[in-house]
């Protein structure tokens, strides 16, 4: 827009007289209206004589004659022909005016002038206008293809009329119809135009005549007409033609003949050319033969030089080593083994010393084959010459060549070191000391099996109960029997335990039958202050039964059998020291003590109990008893009071459980891989249990690791019953077995967790009898010193120093 | 979901294939592919887990490696096999036609010639591990050299074995390659170095083998047929490496007249002329032949004029030659020995390790062997190790002898027999005995018409086959009045034993193996025992230490003792039994008042707990018992008890020990400890029954040599 502004500015810049000529002119020519050929017009201002012409053409086309015009007009008609010719005019007359209009909005008074030709090629091809609301419209006009314009297809303009003789049009002005269906006039003729050819030079190439195809006249270069004149007079076209060119022999000629033979006789002899290959694969064997590599004829060979020439050949005439590489070594590819080489027993005369004696002689003979070490029986010749032949000599090599064709290789690597650093570097047990290595003190009394042993919190006494239903007191030093109660005639003590606490009281429960009876032990050296002080702590409990929840009701009113009932022991116990009862209506099997002595745990595994009730928490000052609800899988088997934290530790049949009885959920569960968990011990620091099994395995487990256990000990060769941790802070640990022995162990277990506890095995205790398949039933440790004591089936009770 | 993957397509299961599957796949019969296998050398495996492996639940199937088979896919020698088969169907077809001829026609034409050259190559592609495979192939092929032919085994297999043999056995005598030889009950064992590879072959004693019906002679034959190309490739080798032609000229006729070594000619590549194996060996050979016809037309002995041209040629320095074995050569080795018992010992080569030491071990003697010896591994050995000149009885017609017996230049003659006197009485110094020549039935009446052949001709040594042996092996001259004919034999020992540790070695004094105490506890054990314990075993062996004490045999009442010894056999009661009884007697009063101690404190060794206690009280007793005179006996006694008890509570506490620190073993650990302690408990048992054995036989030594 611009351009076309500064366009428009351009033509502003004209000067002014001019286009008041030419508005004159033009005023004057719209005036005359007539066309005068002599009017002098400038050749430069087409736009003037367009403006002439299109007058003109409307003049023929109004008056429908075709008047003989000059050249530029039969032009003009035909780029006409190219563009709508009415549009353009009323196009231009259109421009022209909103064109003045412009201008005459710059300049007043200024005549419209037409624009120059020269700029119509930059004429916008539109129009403004207003359309029906007042708004400016542009109207673009038909875009004007012109030569050299992209448009492909643009086509000559052209008659359309197609193939026909242009004799139909003869009637007609025009001579057919151009692409956009206008008529085409016929070009002028006639005297009309006479004059005017005169008046023009003849163009070049004219000829006169008019291409019938096109209409327009027939232009001819001056050669092509030079052609037709010599063509025309039987002459020689130009001067490159030859009129006499040689012939070519397409048919004739050498080796062109015909090879068609003209008669039946065979080839004679004579044309007989022999083939070269032939020829030379001739030379190559008559080489050979003269070499020696063919051998022309062989005699049949006599029996005498075939056997000559085979054993000839069985001997090796080259070297097969001459060109040797060697190949490594296939993992797969396992060479023979060697024989081993002879030793002295093989000697013809060996050292005496080697030879077998009659009883050794005896039993090789008689051994088969298969079984003997060495396949010959030493033998010695004082002589060279009185040494026989081997008898197994070819029996020996076809067995060797059976080995190798027929026995499967293996490789094997041989280790050959010394076992002793197979073994594991122990520290020295002297180092480990003290720990209980002699039996110092057998105590027997009971009858039958002892089943459970306790020792007592001063590390005075032994108690120990068993099959003969006694619970019995003994003096650790001397083993001396202080005390004695049978508490039933039938039914065996499975546990005795005291209560833990420090020496103003000794309190001892133990377990028979389905009852847990709770005894001062009355003797010389159990005090007047210590008896008081124990039946204090016993009687505390009394009346909280009263006080406690109401008693639950069945639906027939009458008292729900409770499950644990508290009482006062019959008066003759009473008098032996029993001052309390505690029946449940399952047997307990262990019984375990919080580390304070008021609460103390019992587990009843027997199958016939309910698992709820299986395991019960009693609490000593309150006489109350609960039934912990555990939802256990499997029979539970013992239990254990976490030293210092409210846990609590149950271990079933193979899995160990930890519930936290504060927040009262379980805090973990062990995986020892046991099958039958026979007894747990926990360590004095709380970090380290152990597990013993029925399945002869000790499982460490720390309690900081995983719930597999750290390390499985299986030393023994029975099942094991029990296992202790020392109380007192040694390190050490020990394990009964039904195999009879006591195994010690160190274990260490360091503070900080980053130390993995170290086990050291130290010694083996042997003195217990098995009876019956049972061997060390329990084991005890004395609360300070490095001692044990152990109870066993064989109703001995042995302490270990 | 992932492709289900089938059972018996990868792995293992495809590494390995049966027996039956590999014949399918090979499409051949079976003793064809057994044929095959041995030449090819393919043996089945024993696959990790047979069971992934098997495809059938039968237990004894054998596995090949699958590879192993289709590398025996495109073996030449399967065409051959199926070759062999059609050419058998059809002579069969033609025997059944009744067409003979036609059918020999066939086999002589068609018939299949198996090579194995490539295989050779295949298996072996150096020389140096065709080398070391041939230990198998020496001992097969020198036993069926010695077979006789029967229908199994061909007689041209057999001449081929000894063919080759003894071109092999050439080799070795040329090169002095031979190292180490020992007689053994089963036969003659040989060892060689090639090529930095030792080579360990036994050859049987000349007699005729034993075959008995589970022997499979096709089998052997096969390996046979394998091993001689194998040897005659390695012989090749061998011979153009060292420039002489192979296959060296055979003589047939000297061969058809038992001349095993000196039938071949070896000749060097250069020079077309027949040479070495020493020209003047060839030399002599004819002259000897020549020799022997004259001698049958005269009947002369031989010409001393022979006997003198040989003086010059051989350098015999010293007619007994036995004990200067003057160290001349410098090139010899030294043994080193170990002053330091702590120390590492360093394995060291044996003196006959090098060619020169083994070249020059026989060769300045004449050594001529008797005709009971064994005449072939004789020469062999002497010739490998030096000597030149070997001479043997020519009478049967046996060709290659040097020299015969009269000839003056023999140094050394091997014999076999009980004792051979010297010529004439006045002559010797040794006493002679009469009663030495009856034995061995050599025709008295023909050798005594020139000369007893049965007498020692002096100036000559004379001594056992085993000298050769012993001679050899120690890599040094043995002292030949040892081995002296008649004389009891020193132990034959095995070359190829190394000590260790732990183990019983014969060759060192018994104190110095001992384990401590050992010596003590046998004694107290075997005390009782010996007084009874007489046996023939203790009378040959004090016999013979008696010998060797004395060093000469002069006294007649030894060599009569010998002579019965030797002759009946080993179960004849000594004269002297009377005395050795007495004897018994003796030693016993000293050890007397001992039994009566043992029987005090026999279970000792059950009650472990309270055996300081006891010792201790012993010990006082014996202290109690000191103060009275004459009870020396008593204090040495209480000594050795104390001792024993205080080795077995060391035992007891380490073997404590030892089961503590088992017990924190892992089991794995624990059974591998387990076998490797049983391994060498095994090991010790039987070098302590060794040294139990040896101790009873010195001390029955001691005892005898004491009376």
């Amino acid at each position: 827009m611009s351009q076309r502004a500064g366009q428009k500015r351009k033509v502003v810049e004209v000067p002014a007289p001019e286009v008041e000529e030419d508005a004159d002119q033009l005023d004057l020519g719209a005036l005359n209206g007539d066309f005068d050929g002599e009017s002098e017009e400038d050749a430069d201002e087409e736009s003037e004589e367009d403006e002439d012409e299109l007058e003109d053409d409307d003049e023929l086309a109004s008056d429908e004659i075709p008047s003989s015009e000059d050249e530029e007009e039969v032009r003009q008609q035909f780029q006409d022909m190219k563009t709508s010719n009415g549009h353009s005019k009323s196009a231009q007359s259109l421009m022209g005016s909103d064109t003045a209009k412009d201008v005459a909005a710059i300049a007043t008074d200024t005549p419209i002038t037409p624009l120059n030709s020269d700029d119509a090629a930059d004429i916008p091809n539109y129009t403004v206008s207003t359309d029906a609301n007042g708004n400016l419209r542009y109207i673009y006009g038909e875009i004007d293809p012109v030569y050299d314009s992209d448009d492909s297809d643009a086509v000559e303009p052209g008659n359309t009329i197609g193939n026909i003789p242009m004799s139909y049009y003869d009637a007609y002005p025009h001579i057919g119809y151009d692409i956009n269906g206008r008529r085409i006039a016929r070009p002028a003729k006639g005297e009309a135009l006479d004059s005017l050819l005169d008046s023009i030079d003849i163009p070049e190439g004219w000829t006169g005549l008019t291409d019938p195809a096109t209409g327009k006249p027939l232009e001819l270069t001056s050669e092509q007409l030079e052609t037709l004149k010599k063509l025309t007079r039987n002459e020689t076209p130009g001067d490159g033609y030859d009129p006499y060119p040689d012939m070519v022999e397409w048919f004739t000629g050498k080796g062109k003949e015909e090879v068609m033979p003209l008669s039946a006789i065979p080839e004679p002899k004579r044309r007989f050319v022999p083939s070269a290959h032939e020829h030379k694969r001739v030379m190559k064997m008559v080489k050979a033969i003269r070499e020696g590599r063919i051998k022309p004829y062989r005699a049949p060979l006599t029996e005498e030089e075939r056997e000559r020439e085979e054993e000839e050949q069985d001997f090796a005439t080259y070297d097969v080593w001459a060109t040797e590489q060697p190949r490594e070594d296939h993992v797969m590819n396992i060479p023979a083994p060697k024989l081993p080489p002879p030793g002295y027993e093989e000697s013809y005369h060996p050292p005496p010393e080697y030879l077998p004696d009659d009883e050794e002689k005896k039993t090789w003979e008689e051994q088969d084959d298969e079984d003997r070490d060495r396949d010959f029986l030493p033998r010695d010749h004082a002589a060279l010459r009185k040494v026989p032949g081997y008898e197994q000599f070819v029996k020996e090599k076809f067995e060797r060549c059976l080995d190798l064709y027929l026995a499967p290789r293996v490789r094997r690597s041989k280790l050959n070191i010394d076992p002793e650093s197979l073994l594991p570097k122990l520290p020295d047990p002297a180092e480990l000391k003290p720990f209980p290595t002699t039996n110092t003190t057998i105590m027997r009394g009971h009858e039958g099996k002892v089943r459970s042993i306790s020792i007592d919190g001063s590390g005075k006494w032994v108690a120990s109960g068993g099959d003969d239903g006694t619970v019995r007191v003994w003096e650790i030093l001397t083993g001396r029997q202080l005390w004695r109660l049978k508490l039933s005639k039938d039914e065996a003590v499975n546990v005795v335990s005291w209560r833990p606490g420090n020496a103003e009281s000794s309190i001892l429960v133990a377990c028979c039958g389905e009852s847990i009876y709770f005894m001062v032990p009355q003797h010389e050296l159990c005090t007047p202050e210590v008896d008081a002080k124990s039946r204090e702590i016993l009687d505390a409990g009394y009346g909280y039964a009263a006080t406690a929840a109401p008693a639950q009701k069945t639906s027939a009113g009458a008292d729900k059998p409770t499950a644990a009932s508290w009482a006062r022991t019959s008066a003759t116990l009473q008098e032996r020291g029993c001052l309390l009862s505690l029946t449940l209506r399952t047997t307990p099997k262990t019984l375990s003590w919080h580390r304070r002595g008021d609460y103390f745990s019992t587990v009843s595994p027997g199958s016939s109990s309910a698992s709820a009730t299986a395991i019960a928490i009693h609490t000593l000052s309150k006489h109350q008893t609960q039934y912990p609800r555990l939802r256990l899988r499997g029979l539970a088997q013992t239990t254990c009071f976490h030293p210092s934290k409210p846990l609590f530790f149950v271990a079933t049949k193979v899995k160990v459980r930890i519930y936290d009885l504060q927040a009262q959920k379980m805090e973990k569960e062990l995986l020892p891989g046991a099958r039958w968990i026979s007894d747990i011990a926990l360590h004095p620091l709380g970090s380290n249990l152990i597990i013993s099994s029925y399945d002869k395995r000790l499982l460490w487990h720390d309690l900081d690791l995983g719930a597999t256990p750290y390390r499985v000990i299986r030393h023994h060769t029975k099942a094991i019953r029990a296992v202790a941790f020392h109380p007192g802070g040694l390190p050490l640990f020990a394990d009964a077995s039904d195999d009879g022995t006591l195994h010690i162990l160190h274990g260490k277990v360091v503070g900080d967790s980053l130390e993995n506890a170290t086990i050291v095995p130290l010694k083996v205790l042997k003195g217990h009898r098995v009876v019956r398949e049972l061997g060390v039933l329990g084991v005890e440790w004395h609360p300070r010193e490095a001692w044990c004591v152990s109870a066993g089936a064989d109703g001995t009770i042995r302490v270990w120093t | 979901m992932a492709k289900i993957k089938k059972k018996g397509t990868s792995g293992a299961a495809k590494n390995y294939t049966t027996r039956s599957q590999a014949l399918r796949k090979l499409q051949i019969s079976l003793p064809d592919f057994r044929r095959l296998c041995i030449f090819k050398g393919i043996y089945p495996r024993e696959p990790r887990s047979k069971k992934r492996v098997s495809k059938s639940s039968t237990p004894s199937t054998t596995f090949y490696y699958t590879k192993d088979i289709q590398y025996l896919l495109h073996e030449p020698l399967l065409g051959k096999f199926r070759d062999q088969q059609s050419l058998a169907k059809k002579i069969s077809k033609a025997l059944g036609r009744n067409e003979v001829s036609g059918a020999v026609r066939l086999e002589r034409n068609l018939g299949v010639k198996i090579k194995l050259d490539h295989i050779i190559k295949e298996r072996y592609p150096t020389f140096v591990d065709a080398l070391r495979d041939l230990d198998d192939a020496l001992s097969m092929l020198f036993l069926f050299a010695s077979l006789p032919s029967t229908e199994n085994v061909p007689p041209k297999t057999i001449a081929k074995c000894q063919r080759l043999t003894l071109e092999f056995e050439h080799y070795l005598i040329r090169t002095h390659t031979l190292r180490k030889s020992f007689l053994s009950i089963k036969g003659i064992y040989y060892q060689a170095t090639l090529h930095g590879q030792d080579i360990l072959w036994l050859v049987p004693y000349r007699f005729v083998q034993r075959t008995g019906g589970d022997v499979d002679f096709r089998i052997m034959g096969t390996f046979v047929e394998f091993y001689t190309t194998l040897l005659s490739f390695v012989n090749f080798r061998l011979y153009t490496g060292i420039g002489l032609v192979y296959p060296p000229k055979l003589d047939a006729k000297s061969e058809e007249s038992g001349a095993e070594l000196s039938a071949f000619t070896l000749s060097g590549q250069g020079e077309g002329a027949e040479q070495t194996e020493g020209d003047g060996m060839v030399d002599r050979e004819a002259q000897e032949k020549a020799q022997a016809a004259a001698d049958e037309l005269l009947a002369l002995p031989a010409p001393a004029s022979e006997a003198e041209e040989q003086m010059p040629t051989s350098p015999q320095a010293d007619q007994n030659g036995d004990d200067a074995d003057a160290p001349e050569a410098t090139t010899t080795l030294d043994q080193f020995t170990n002053l330091d018992p702590n120390a590492d010992t360093l394995l060291q080569p044996s003196l006959t390790a090098d060619v020169q030491a083994a070249a020059a071990l026989f060769e300045p003697f004449t050594i001529f062997l008797s005709r009971e010896t064994p005449r072939h591994p004789l020469e062999f050995i002497l010739k490998a190790f030096g000597c030149k000149r070997v001479g043997w009885d020519t009478s049967l017609g046996e060709p290659g002898a040097y020299c015969g017996e009269d000839d003056s230049g023999i140094t050394h003659q091997i014999v076999d027999r009980p004792d051979l006197p010297l010529p004439s009485p006045p002559l010797t110094e040794d006493g002679v005995d009469e009663d030495g020549m009856l034995d061995d039935g050599v025709d008295d009446s023909l050798a005594a018409a020139k000369r007893p052949s049965n007498v020692r001709v002096p100036g000559r040594v004379y001594v056992q086959p085993q000298w050769v042996w012993d001679s050899i092996n120690a890599g040094m001259l043995q002292r030949a009045d040892l081995y002296a004919p008649g004389a009891t034999l020193p132990p034959h020992l095995s070359p190829w034993v190394k000590a260790k540790k732990g183990a019983y070695d014969p060759t060192l004094p018994l104190a110095e193996q001992e384990a401590e105490g050992e010596a003590e506890e046998a004694d107290g054990d075997s005390e009782d025992e010996e007084v009874d314990e007489e046996d023939a075993d203790d009378a040959l062996d004090d016999a013979s230490e008696g010998e060797e004490i004395d060093g000469v045999r002069g006294d007649a009442e030894a060599r009569d003792l010998e002579d019965e010894l030797v002759d009946d056999g080993m179960d004849v009661h000594l004269g002297g039994s009377d005395s050795e009884v007495k004897d018994e007697v003796v030693a016993g009063a000293a050890e007397a008042d001992e039994w009566g101690g043992f029987s005090g404190d026999e279970d000792v060794d059950d009650a472990s707990a309270s055996k300081e206690a006891r010792a201790h009280q012993a010990e006082l007793e014996a202290e109690a018992r000191g103060l009275a005179p004459g009870v020396l006996g008593d204090a040495k006694k209480v000594a050795r008890e104390a001792g024993k008890s205080k080795r077995a509570k060391e035992e007891r506490e380490a073997l404590e020990e030892t089961e503590r620190r088992k017990l924190m073993m892992p089991r794995r650990k624990r059974k591998m400890f387990e076998k490797m302690v049983y391994s060498n408990a095994q090991r010790d048992e039987g070098a302590e029954k060794l040294r139990g054995k040896r101790r009873k036989i010195e001390s029955g030594k001691t005892k005898v040599s004491a009376k």
